[in-house]
Formats: C-alpha cells, sequence, structure tokens
C-alpha cells in the first residue's frame, strides 16, 4: 500500500483525535511522539522495523495460501508469525546471538520465494522481502546459519551451485558450447539448475538452431546468476556476480537474453537493477520467444504428439507467472502441439503453488520443501494428467521429489521445451 | 531460554504437570515424534489467537499464555487417545483452529496441551444430488470454498475471516457468514457431526435433513466453543455457484429508516443474500467518494442465485428502501464493498501508539433494535479514554438484526490497557443487555464474555453447566471459557 493510500486510510482518524478530550489527546500525542523510543531497536539496524509490526499485527488474510504455513501444518510457519519473531529478533526481546534461540534465526530463511502472501495481503507485502531484511542483521551480526555459509563457500569456489563448476561438465553431458564471436543476436543464458537436464538445453540448442538464429552459451566463462546470494543477502558479492554476468553478455553483442530458468530471468532483469546494475538488454524466457518463432512460422509444430504425453497439465512456475508475468505464453505454444490435451490444477496462473525448492527453505528444512512440492504434486494430479509439464528447472528438481514420496500414482515430469522437440 | 524474556498476562491457576518428560513421551507413542513439540518457537505460536487486546500485548512483549505442549494429530484414535492422557493426568486441553478467533477461545489461559485440528484438512466427499460436502473440521475456510467453486458450488457461508479460520472453529463458535441472510448462519448449514467427547469417546450425529428423534443433540456443539467436544468432520450444506448476482446501494438519512426499510423487505420473504448498513460514522470512513451518501446511513445488498428471483429480490428490495426515504446510490458501494471485504491493515496501526482497539457484535429483536444502537454509543462515549465507537449491521433475520460495534480507545489515569479494554466491554454489553439484546452474535464467549452468562442464561446456566460436568467431570477440555470466567473456571 502506498503512502498516499494509507494517510487515505487513516484520514478518518484525525477529526477523531482531534476531537478527543484534553487528557486523551496528550497520551494519544505523547504516544505518536514515543512510538519509536517504545518499539523500536536501539542502535544501527538494518530492518525493515515498520513493516515487520505491521505485518505481525495484522489480521493474516494471507494464511490459506501461504506455501510453507500449508506444508509444515503449524502456528510457527505462518506469515505473521515469522515477522513477529523477525520483530523480536531485531529489537533484541529473543536474543538472535544465543545458541538455545537457532530455531528463531532458521525461522527467518524457513520461507520459499513463492510470494504468495503478496497476493491476499492488504499492504502487498512479501513475507520473504520482510525477512530478509531481518537476514541482513543476522549476517552482519556474523550470525549467519552454517547451511547458508555452505552455499556461499561453493559460490566462492566454483561460481556455480555445485562443487564443481556445473557450467563445465558440458562436454561429458554432450551440451554443445557455443563461442561467442562478438557479434551474436541472441545469447542463450542457461541456469546451473538446468545443466542437470541436459536433454533441455540440448532441445533448446537445437530449436534455436532450426529456427536459425545465431546465437552463444559461452559456458566456458559462466558464472551462476547469483540468485543465492540474493536470497542470503550478500549483495556485495552479488554485484560482482552481476558485473561478470553483465559484462559477458556484453561481448557476445547480443540484442536479447534468452534464459531457460525463470529465477535467473528474474535476477537478470529485476534484482541487478534493485542493486544498481542494470543491464540494458532485453531478457526474456526461452519459451516467450518459441512462442514468437511459431506464431512467425519459423518454428513448426506437425507431428502429433505421442499418445503417452497427451494428457498434460502444466505448472506455472512462481517467479514465470508472477514476477515475469509470462502466463498466456507456455499455454498457447501447449495448445499448438498437435493432439495435446491442456489440463489445469486448481491454483494456477498468478495463483500458482510453489514447488517448494526456491529460495533458502530447502536449506533451512529439507522435509518442508519435499512436504510443499508433495502437496503441489497432488494439485496437479488431481486433474486426471499423466504428465507435468513446467519451464523451469528448479521446480522440475523440486516436483520430482514430490512424485518420488507420492505413492498414489506415479506421473511424470518435463520443461515444455522436451514437448516441442518431440513435435517438430 | 527465550521465553524468560516474555511476561504472562494470564499467569494464574496454571496446571501443573510433575512429569512433563513422561507425558512428553506418552504424547510421541501416541502421535509420533514429529506430532508433538515443546521447543519454544512453536510454544510462543500457539500462545495466542486473534483477540484484539493480545496485539498490543504482542507488540509490548507480552505472551497472553503459554502452553505446554503442542500436539496436531492426523486421526480420530489418536485424539481420543491424548483426551484418555490428560483425563488420567488432569491436563486442560485446548482445542486449536486457524487461531482467528477474538474471544480468546483458543487461548491456553491455564497452560495445557494444545490439539491442532489442521491436519484434519481433507474434503472427504461433494454430494451433488444432497447438495453436501463433508469435510474434515482443520480444513481452512478458503482452501474449502475455492475447492467448491472450482467444482460450481459454494457453501455460501463467506465469514470475513474466511482466509484464516476453519470449519471446526466456525462451528466452535457458531460463526456467521457475510452471506448470512441467504445461507444462515453455521447452525443452519451443518447437517452432520462427527465428534471426540472429552473422555476420549467418539459419536457420529448422522446427516440428516429434518428429524424428530428426541433432542436435537448436535445443537449441544455447535457453539460448544471446544469444551464439550473436539469436531473432526462435519457434513455441511453446499449450493450450485450463484448464476445471477445484483448489487444495490441506498442512503438513509438515519438508522432507523434503513433498519425499518430492512425489516420491511425481510417481512415480505425477501432474502437479499448480503445486507449491511453502516451508521454516519462508519459511512463517512468507507464510502466518503459517495456524495449521496455524506453524514447518512448507507445500505448495501447482494441479491444473488437463480435470475428470476434475483430480479425480483431487486425490485423489492429497492421499493422498500425508497418507501423509506432511501436514496439510490447504485452500484459502487457495493463494488467498494467487494473489492475491500478482506483488506484489514485497521488492527496494526493502534498498538504501535497504544490504542486499544476492538469489535464486539451482538444481536437484538426488532423491536429494540434502534434503541440498543443508541444506548450502547452513548454508554462507550462516556468511558475515560473513548477516542471513538460506531457500528454496522451485516446480519439480518424476519424477527431481529445482529450489531457490530467498534470502538478504540488509550488507557488514562495509571489503568492498563486491559483495565480499559474491560472498560469499554462492560460499557457496550451492559447497554446490550438493558435493551434487551444478547450479548453475541457470531464471534463467541470464549474468556472475555464469560463473566456475562449468567446474566444472559439466567438460571438455565446451571443446566448447562450440569451438562458440561457430565460430558467433562475432570473439566479438562478448555477451561476457564465459555461458562466462567477464567478466575472462576481454574485448572484442576
Ligand atoms: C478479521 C477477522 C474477521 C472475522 N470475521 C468473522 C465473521 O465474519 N464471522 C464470524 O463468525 N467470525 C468472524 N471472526 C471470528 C473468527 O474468525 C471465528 O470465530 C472463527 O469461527 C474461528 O475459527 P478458527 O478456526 O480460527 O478457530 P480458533 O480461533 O482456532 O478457535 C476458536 C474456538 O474454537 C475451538 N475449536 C477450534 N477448532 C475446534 C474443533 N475442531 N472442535 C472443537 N472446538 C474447536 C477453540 O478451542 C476455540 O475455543 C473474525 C475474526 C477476525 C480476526
Ligand atoms: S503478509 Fe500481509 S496479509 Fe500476510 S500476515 Fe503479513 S501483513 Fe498480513
Ligand atoms: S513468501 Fe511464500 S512461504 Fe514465505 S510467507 Fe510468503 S507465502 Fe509463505
Amino acid at each position: 500500500m502506498s503512502i498516499l493510500e494509507q494517510l487515505k486510510k487513516y484520514k478518518w482518524m484525525i477529526p477523531i483525535i482531534a476531537n478527543a478530550d484534553r487528557d486523551v489527546k496528550r497520551i494519544v500525542l505523547k504516544n505518536f511522539r514515543l512510538k519509536k523510543k517504545n518499539f523500536y531497536p536501539q542502535g544501527e539496524y538494518k530492518a525493515d522495523v515498520k513493516n515487520l509490526i505491521n505485518c505481525m499485527l495484522c489480521l493474516k488474510m494471507c494464511r490459506f495460501d501461504c506455501n510453507s504455513l500449508q506444508g509444515a501444518k503449524t502456528e510457527s510457519m505462518a506469515p505473521a508469525y515469522k515477522s513477529l519473531i523477525g520483530y523480536y529478533l531485531s529489537v533484541g526481546k529473543i536474543d538472535p546471538s544465543k545458541e538455545e534461540n537457532k530455531d528463531f534465526i532458521n525461522l527467518m530463511y524457513e520461507c520459499c520465494n513463492c510470494e504468495n502472501c503478496k497476493i491476499w495481503c492488504p499492504f502487498d507485502f512479501s513475507v520473504v522481502s520482510l525477512l530478509e531484511t531481518v537476514r541482513d542483521d543476522i549476517n552482519d551480526k556474523g550470525l549467519t546459519p552454517s547451511y547458508i555459509k555452505e552455499q556461499i563457500e561453493k559460490l566462492n569456489k566454483t561460481h556455480t551451485i555445485e562443487d564443481t563448476n556445473i557450467f563445465k561438465t558440458y562436454e561429458e553431458k554432450g551440451i554443445e558450447n557455443i563461442e561467442s564471436d562478438g557479434n551474436d543476436d541472441v545469447f542463450y543464458y542457461i541456469g546451473c539448475e538446468m545443466m542437470k537436464f541436459p536433454e533441455v538445453v540440448k532441445a533448446n540448442i537445437e530449436i534455436l538452431k532450426k529456427a536459425g538464429i545465431k546465437f552463444s552459451t559461452n559456458l566456458d566463462k559462466r558464472w551462476c546468476c547469483g540468485a543465492p546470494l540474493f536470497n542470503t543477502r550478500h549483495l556485495d558479492l552479488a554485484k560482482e556476480y552481476a558485473k561478470q554476468n553483465i559484462d559477458l553478455i556484453t561481448s557476445s553483442g547480443a540484442k536479447l537474453v534468452v534464459t531457460d530458468c525463470p529465477g535467473c530471468a528474474d535476477t537478470l532483469l529485476n534484482r541487478y537493477e534493485k542493486i544498481g546494475v542494470k543491464l540494458k538488454v532485453k531478457v526474456i524466457h526461452i519459451l516467450q520467444l518459441f512462442k514468437q518463432l511459431i506464431e512467425e512460422n519459423k518454428l513448426i509444430l506437425k507431428t502429433q504428439i505421442p499418445e503417452e504425453f497427451k494428457n498434460v497439465v502444466y505448472h506455472d512456475p512462481c517467479l514465470m507467472s508472477r514476477n515475469l508475468n509470462v502466463i498466456s505464453e507456455p499455454r498457447e505454444v501447449l495448445k499448438k502441439i498437435p493432439g495435446l490435451n491442456l489440463l489445469e490444477p486448481i491454483c494456477n496462473e498468478k495463483y500458482t503453488h510453489c514447488c517448494g525448492y526456491s529460495g533458502t527453505l530447502h536449506w533451512a528444512n529439507n522435509d518442508l520443501a519435499e512436504k510443499i512440492s508433495q502437496n503441489r504434486v497432488n494439485e496437479l494430479i488431481e486433474t486426471g494428467a499423466n504428465i507435468i509439464v513446467t519451464a523451469c528447472p528448479l521446480c522440475e528438481l523440486g516436483l520430482e521429489k514430490g512424485i518420488e514420496d507420492n505413492n498414489k500414482k506415479k506421473i511424470k515430469i518435463i520443461d515444455l521445451t522436451e514437448l516441442i522437440a518431440k513435435v517438430i | 531460554m527465550a521465553l524468560e524474556k516474555f511476561g504472562l498476562i494470564f499467569k494464574d491457576n496454571r496446571c501443573e504437570i510433575k512429569d512433563k518428560e513422561k507425558i512428553l513421551s506418552k504424547l510421541k507413542v501416541i502421535l509420533g515424534e514429529k506430532n508433538v513439540s515443546t521447543r519454544e518457537i512453536d510454544l510462543i505460536a500457539y500462545s495466542k489467537d486473534s483477540t484484539l487486546i493480545t496485539l498490543n500485548w504482542r507488540i509490548q512483549g507480552q505472551l497472553a499464555a503459554l502452553p505446554d505442549l503442542i500436539t496436531w494429530p492426523e486421526n480420530n484414535d489418536q485424539i481420543s487417545k491424548i483426551l484418555k492422557l490428560a483425563n488420567e493426568e488432569k491436563i486442560p486441553i485446548i482445542p486449536y483452529g486457524e487461531g482467528s478467533g477474538v474471544v480468546g477461545g483458543a487461548i491456553p489461559i491455564y497452560g495445557g496441551i494444545i490439539i491442532d485440528m489442521k491436519k484434519f484438512n481433507k474434503i472427504l466427499e461433494i454430494n451433488d444430488k444432497d447438495l453436501t460436502v463433508t469435510v474434515q473440521a482443520g480444513m481452512n475456510g478458503m482452501n474449502l470454498e475455492r475447492y467448491l467453486n472450482a467444482k460450481g458450488y459454494t457453501c455460501g457461508h463467506i465469514p470475513q475471516s474466511i482466509y484464516m479460520s476453519s470449519v471446526g472453529g466456525w462451528i466452535a463458535h457458531r460463526a456467521a457468514g457475510q452471506f448470512s441472510t441467504k445461507y444462515g448462519k453455521i447452525e443452519d448449514i451443518v447437517l452432520g457431526l462427527e465428534i471426540i467427547l472429552p473422555q476420549g469417546e467418539i459419536i457420529k450425529l448422522k446427516t440428516i435433513i429434518r428429524a424428530a428423534t428426541g433432542p436435537q443433540f448436535d445443537k449441544l456443539f455447535i457453539g460448544g466453543e471446544g469444551t464439550l467436544g473436539i469436531v473432526t468432520k462435519a457434513t455441511l450444506k453446499i449450493w450450485p455457484y450463484p448464476e445471477k448476482r445484483e448489487l444495490i446501494s441506498y442512503a438513509f438519512p438515519t438508522i432507523e429508516d434503513s433498519l425499518e426499510a430492512i425489516r420491511n423487505i425481510l417481512r415480505n420473504q425477501i432474502y437479499p443474500a448480503v445486507i449491511r448498513i453502516y451508521d454516519t460514522s462508519e459511512t463517512s470512513r468507507h464510502f466518503p467518494q459517495i456524495k449521496e451518501a455524506k453524514d447518512k446511513v448507507m445500505a448495501v445488498f447482494v441479491c444473488e442465485g437463480n435470475e428470476r428471483l434475483v430480479n425480483l429480490e431487486g425490485i423489492i428490495t429497492r421499493e422498500k428502501c425508497e418507501d423509506n426515504k432511501g436514496a439510490n446510490c447504485g452500484e459502487e458501494p457495493v463494488e467498494h464493498w467487494f473489492e475491500t471485504r478482506f483488506r484489514v491493515t485497521e488492527t496494526s496501526f493502534g498498538p504501535p501508539y497504544k490504542i486499544v482497539f476492538d469489535t464486539i457484535e451482538v444481536s437484538v429483536m426488532w423491536e429494540h433494535a434502534a434503541e440498543l444502537y443508541h444506548l450502547v454509543l452513548d454508554s462507550v462515549k462516556k468511558v475515560k479514554g473513548n477516542l471513538h465507537i460506531t457500528a454496522h449491521a451485516s446480519h439480518f433475520y424476519p424477527n431481529g438484526v445482529g450489531f457490530y460495534f467498534t470502538f478504540s480507545g488509550v488507557a488514562t489515569g495509571g489503568k492498563s490497557d486491559f483495565e480499559f479494554y474491560q472498560e469499554c466491554w462492560d460499557a457496550v454489553i451492559d447497554a446490550c443487555v438493558k435493551a434487551g439484546g444478547s450479548i453475541a452474535h457470531h464471534h463467541g464467549i470464549g474468556i472475555n464474555r464469560a463473566r456475562w452468562m449468567e446474566k444472559e442464561w439466567g438460571k438455565a446456566l446451571r443446566s448447562l453447566i450440569d451438562i458440561k460436568n457430565l460430558l467433562d467431570p475432570n473439566n479438562i477440555l478448555n477451561p476457564g471459557k465459555t461458562y466462567f470466567p477464567p478466575e472462576k473456571g481454574g485448572a484442576k
């Protein structure tokens, strides 16, 4: 809610206070003056205390749709409770430096980046964004949890999210690396996580080639986009990653970046700008390009889809539908696949549910991430589909865990690109 | 211990659990390791519900109360065993739904074991011919309604708290939805129940449409406030999703005119699903953009259902409003209500300024409706420290109306927030009783209203307490609520 809207909303209070009797007015005005002294932390801090307070005192209209609460089924995972604990840690009511209070620190990381809360919040809050400001103070106090430190160490060592540089595994995975000659039209920005799905990367490269696009991938020089650094609030380091990526993309001469990961797209597009480094080239998800190529008849979906891939349900990745607003494009592509029957789950498009594996949650509480994934898999299975199709490597990894743990029915999950590759 | 730094509001008469480790290990046997907790992070999470004064305590670092153990059962057998254990050990049990209650019903004032019902969250059956849904009691309201809508139905029970309340909580507090004039309160919607009695016996009150099979036993549990049994399953009425909606609004010169218009609409057997009136203060607060409503009483109506019926309801609703000095304000105020009805931010505003804020809903027959409204307003304005008192009415019946008062203020003269809060409550409830009203329309009794139960029930309260004692001889199920105020209903 903007400040103007807030002022409008509380305007009715002004005459009430003005007309109150003298004693009462005096007390109210004193309380207004002393708000910070009474309820804000002393000294330096980064936490967004004002909005943590707003959230912790709110009547929690978002809770029914919060993925971590609905997965955990405990009040301690409720969005407003996370803000309450964030507030208590900030004002020192709960001492963050004490080992016995570790649970409370962990809670600050037990959010997937789904932001379902934001859809319903009357203040338009995303709780994970509020918690990130608490994470800043945790880092500044040297209290970063060990599982976060491990991730940072990996990134420092390999510049990817794995122990070894996952981009450099292209040869063993049979992925062609396309070096830039500095004169490309498109840069195909492959996500670290997507390197775990070589068949998707290969299919994307094949389709781009078939459509006659001049592009490069520069896998030898690639770094992770830095999303984990944003989530864990290592913003100085994130800046280095941003610069590295921007230099690499710029040096390719490309006028367009296409990526196979909504997380990378969101980071390149939105998060870099928030730390003051802007990528001047347009960034889109690769499906947006494919949709355009199909419309221009440069990519023709001609073969009938094989029977076992006929009944598909599309899972909207949170970041794709909510942050990038890419909702219709994958559906339009799916509808053009000959013989395909597209099914929709109960919560879809911008109301989609999380796969559980976004953000820091799966590091802080892997069991909960799995539970969230199972919940989503159940919703997807309810449609009667036998294939889940998505457009995000993290969703694919996450939902696969949910499928493994789901003993009801086996369902397969694939990337939309793989379906396209079957019909061109 | 993080807990040591927190003050405790309800700290008297706490139950004594001599060997907590023993209880914990017994509960682990019943429920499995993952469904029991004594972690501080969980204890603090279950120290509260949504009672508004607790928000002031929360920012001040005070916990309303503190449970000893939290449990998340997954089946009836587990609940039954927890209850048996609690009876043996004389430990209070507090059923917990979604914690949206505003009368402290789920607050563990004497400590004890919380039974959180959230894992009872399955929709078991939709029966299209019977128009029923059978659902487990921990099911979140909105997740139920959203599922029903996707299948082409509605439950018609849409409390403002639908996003954060459970079926079991609705039943426990006899809740009312915004569309109650057409679909009824929850007591009109429940057709069948499964309940676990305080001593662990599981009973099923079968789904019936109407019967003459002795007293209506199920009604004892609808409004039972988690003191007579734990609801585990319910069969509720559903309806095909309405085919048409008509939005109507009128501004009236006085509260009396608006009440007269509505009384006449209902007298003609016309049931708009939603009827809401806002007194002049609330009209200027919620509808400042509607010029025709300046200094007036706004009334909004939603008629919904079969198209021909809705058309007729629309015609008669308009006619009765115009007969009673109503000025047509069109659809905009109703659209505005639809857009903002779940966007509550007010509760976050007051506590940082130590402003106490609350709402109280009461009901009254038509004869004394306007009188009750004026009496309450006059009475609260006299409380020292009061900043504002306003009202709307959002539940109407052919025979009467439910009013909903909102007040705010600050404690003066060295009083605590809680003392000031209690004074405001006294002012509202005393005026309500004086005007012949009933002290709660849909939020329930819980902790706060228990001290007026004798006034409300008279001698009949004795019989009610006899029933409670019969079903729960050890007084383990949600003690200190509903029948006696906390100081009198202590733990054993
Ligand atoms: C912003 C806001 C708006 C609201 N709007 C409305 C409204 O429009 N209409 C309305 O009626 N109420 C409203 N309420 C009040 C509240 O939502 C209702 O009282 C609701 O029914 C409580 O449900 P819950 O699941 O949150 O119950 P809780 O708060 O968890 O518990 C309430 C009581 O029910 C008992 N209980 C819970 N589950 C069970 C069970 N399975 N078996 C037995 N006992 C159980 C508890 O012990 C407790 O005594 C509102 C509250 C808020 C905060
Ligand atoms: S995110 Fe918004 S709706 Fe959810 S608890 Fe916080 S303030 Fe309330
Ligand atoms: S970001 Fe997701 S998990 Fe976190 S509070 Fe919001 S809805 Fe819940």
